[in-house]
């Protein structure tokens, strides 16, 4: 198995009076397959965090472990320096995080606005009816804001292309007026154009400095543009922790690349010693 | 597919303008008709109509008052029934315990009667146990994952056999239906020539006229019943839930619905409906019938109504007002072909096709208000 001691793995982060969100010793596994081993994080109050890993590495895990969607095995996690531990989504957010999620959570046959608005229904008063006119009226506004252009809000998301449906479900969870977003690929499925307005959108967010952000990215040149900071899991592991201006695309290409070439010379003498080391450990991607 | 899209959505393309404005000052039949197929319940609605200017046409007695009051009893029942259905499917699930929940309850509520109970009691007790035996079916299929056929079909013949045990497979009078009887002149429309005869008359109880006794009774709580669901599924957040869930179950977790409760919810509704159905069609019959034959008939009629009204077995997507609408369709269809001297075993043969005619229907229409985009 990964010795530890090969990369430099940080241990739990000081703790700093302006970290919003501290996550110390998360560990979770699905049956014999290991998600994340040991996994500690902080995020700054206004601060965009990079979060990248190869598939499987345990990025989407932690995201929705975060986001009260699945539960660690243990490990714990501070929230304004309060001990943070979340039931449920509907109770993170409560506590002011919440996620668009890498499947997007959208539901196709509701149109925008609901979606937009869905467990955040306006509804009027005696009667609890949904409020739809005034539904419409705010996503409208919502997502004109964020600048980005759905001819009409009142069709069925299934009918929208790919990168208009990921940029309902950023504008959802923008405008739900939380302290801390995750983004789990807010950028896949997107055009050029449409990823551009999104990281236009979350740069427009760090300069009114009252959120703070974990974004899950592939692409190592948009986490240069759009984080101030990076972290790299590996294994379940953070691997890297740095700010994007003390490090560099190099660096982070580079550490993937003796990642890969350690398991494989690790493969190949445990091989050439007769002992099968099981496979490394892959959590079940979630569709 | 995209082509059939573009053909049938709702609005012009933009694409079409000219044309297209030439056209809406003067709208075709073809155009009225693509708008009404549109709707969900389009295709239902324009088979409904076919169906009773069909039958108006070939029976003189069809549109009577009187064919209209032999018509109720057809089509009330599955009415409920589908709008309890309607709530379980959109979930893309599905309730076969409502044939045992519509023969059970009266027999509960026999029994609760007979203890001493009074009759109001007892028809809420009845429907107490419909609760719970509703919330044991979505507590399987949400909680412990079991397939909701599976688990709504073992309930269908744990609840019928146990109707039997209970019941010791006897009839009974249904408590509160009792009737006096009072002699008097009465008119009677047989075979459309009007005759007087002097006849004992049936007198029946508060009670029983709120119950499924009176004429209109059962309609009354259809056309409510229906309303007030279809205004909870368009215009609530329970509605918006249910058709969350059927349409992406993860996602919705995801965004903070609680599945399960509201599963548990939207089956407890269909088992509380079916024991209501059950009581009232005991009432009208004024005799609880311990035989499984008809609820297995008539909750297969149910979840019919429901899909022809527009509702998809894989949920996500379909409106109460549909399945009255399907209910009323399967109503005219055998009530129709009744007046037509139709031979008795042809009803089920004609209901079968019509159930498949409309069923395609609905994909064809489905496909085309949705769009390419989804398959």
């Amino acid at each position: 198995m990964a010795d530890a001691g090969t990369a430099p793995v940080p241990s739990a982060p000081a703790p700093a009076s302006d970290d919003v969100l501290r996550v110390e010793h998360i560990a979770k596994r699905f049956g014999p397959v290991t998600a994340l081993q040991d996994v500690s994080l902080h995020l700054k109050k206004g601060e965009v965090l990079g979060l990248l890993g190869d598939n499987g590495a345990g990025k989407s895990t932690l995201i929705k472990i975060i986001s009260g969607f699945q539960k660690p095995d243990s490990g714990r996690m501070f929230l304004d320096g309060q001990p943070y531990e979340p039931k449920s989504v509907d109770d993170a957010r409560a506590k002011g995080i919440d996620t668009v999620y890498q499947d997007l959570a959208l539901i196709d046959e509701l149109s925008v606005y609901h979606n937009m608005f869905l467990r955040r229904e306006r509804v009027l008063r005696p009667v609890p009816l949904l409020n739809n006119r005034e539904m419409k009226r705010e996503a409208r506004r919502a997502l004109d804001s964020i600048g980005i252009n759905i001819p009409r809000i009142d069709v069925a998301v299934a009918r929208l292309s790919g990168g208009q449906r990921q940029a309902i479900a950023v504008a959802r969870t923008v405008n739900s007026a939380s302290d801390i977003i995750l983004l789990d690929e807010p950028l896949a499925a997107m055009g050029v154009k449409e990823g551009a307005q999104i990281l236009d959108l979350v740069a427009r967010l760090k300069e009114e400095g009252n959120v703070s952000i974990i974004m899950i990215l592939h692409n190592y040149v948009q986490v240069f543009e759009a984080c101030d900071r990076v972290n790299m899991i590996q294994e379940g592991r953070i691997a890297l922790d740095k700010p994007t201006s003390e490090t560099s695309v190099e660096e982070i290409t580079n550490i993937v690349v003796d990642e890969y070439r350690r398991a494989r010379e690790e493969e190949h003498a445990n091989n050439a010693h007769g002992e099968h080391e099981p496979p490394s450990a892959e959590p079940p991607q979630q569709s | 597919m995209a082509g059939v899209a573009q053909e049938s959505g709702r609005g012009p393309s933009p694409g079409q303008e000219g044309p297209a404005g030439l056209r809406r000052s003067l709208p075709t039949g073809r155009q009225v008709l693509q708008r009404l197929l549109s709707l969900r319940e389009g295709s239902i609605i324009v088979v409904t109509i076919v169906a009773a200017v069909y039958f108006a046409i070939n029976t003189s007695t069809f549109l009577t008052g009187a064919n209209f009051k032999t018509l109720l009893p057809y089509f009330a029942p599955l009415a409920i029934l589908g709008a309890g259905e309607v709530f379980v499917m959109i979930l893309g699930e599905i309730d076969l315990s409502i044939g045992a929940m519509y023969m059970f309850a009266p027999i509960v509520f026999y029994k609760l009667d007979t203890a001493g109970l009074g009759l109001v009691p007892s028809v809420i007790l009845a429907l107490v146990v419909c609760t719970a035996v509703g919330a044991i079916n979505g507590a399987f299929v949400s909680i412990l994952g079991v397939s909701s056929f599976v688990t709504t079909l073992g309930m269908l013949f744990t609840f019928e056999g146990l109707s039997l045990i209970i019941s010791h497979g006897t009839p009974v009078a249904t408590p509160g239906a009792q009737v006096h009887q009072t002699t008097a002149q009465v008119h009677h429309i047989v075979n459309g020539h009007d005759i007087v005869l002097p006849e004992k008359i049936n007198h029946i109880g508060t009670f029983a006229k709120i119950f499924g006794g009176g004429v209109y009774s059962e309609l009354i709580w259809a056309v409510v019943i229906v309303i007030l669901l279809q205004v909870v599924l368009t215009f609530t957040r329970w509605g918006l839930y249910t058709v969350a869930i059927g349409s992406n179950k993860i996602g919705a977790a995801e965004a903070g619905v609680k599945v399960r409760l509201v599963t548990i919810r939207n089956f407890v509704l269909c088992a509380v409906l079916a024991g209501l159905v059950g009581i009232f069609e005991a009432v009208r019959s004024q005799t609880i019938q311990p035989d499984p034959s008809g609820p297995n008939k008539i909750l297969l009629l149910a979840i019919a109504a429901a899909v022809i009204g527009g509702t998809l077995l894989a949920g996500g997507s379909g409106t109460v007002v549909g399945a009255l609408i399907g209910a009323l369709f399967l109503g005219i269809l055998e009530d129709g072909l009744i007046l037509q001297g139709v031979n008795a075993n042809y009803l089920l043969f004609y209901t079968g096709i019509a159930i498949v005619v409309a069923m395609t229907a609905n994909v064809y229409v489905g496909r085309a208000r949705r769009g390419h985009s989804s398959g």
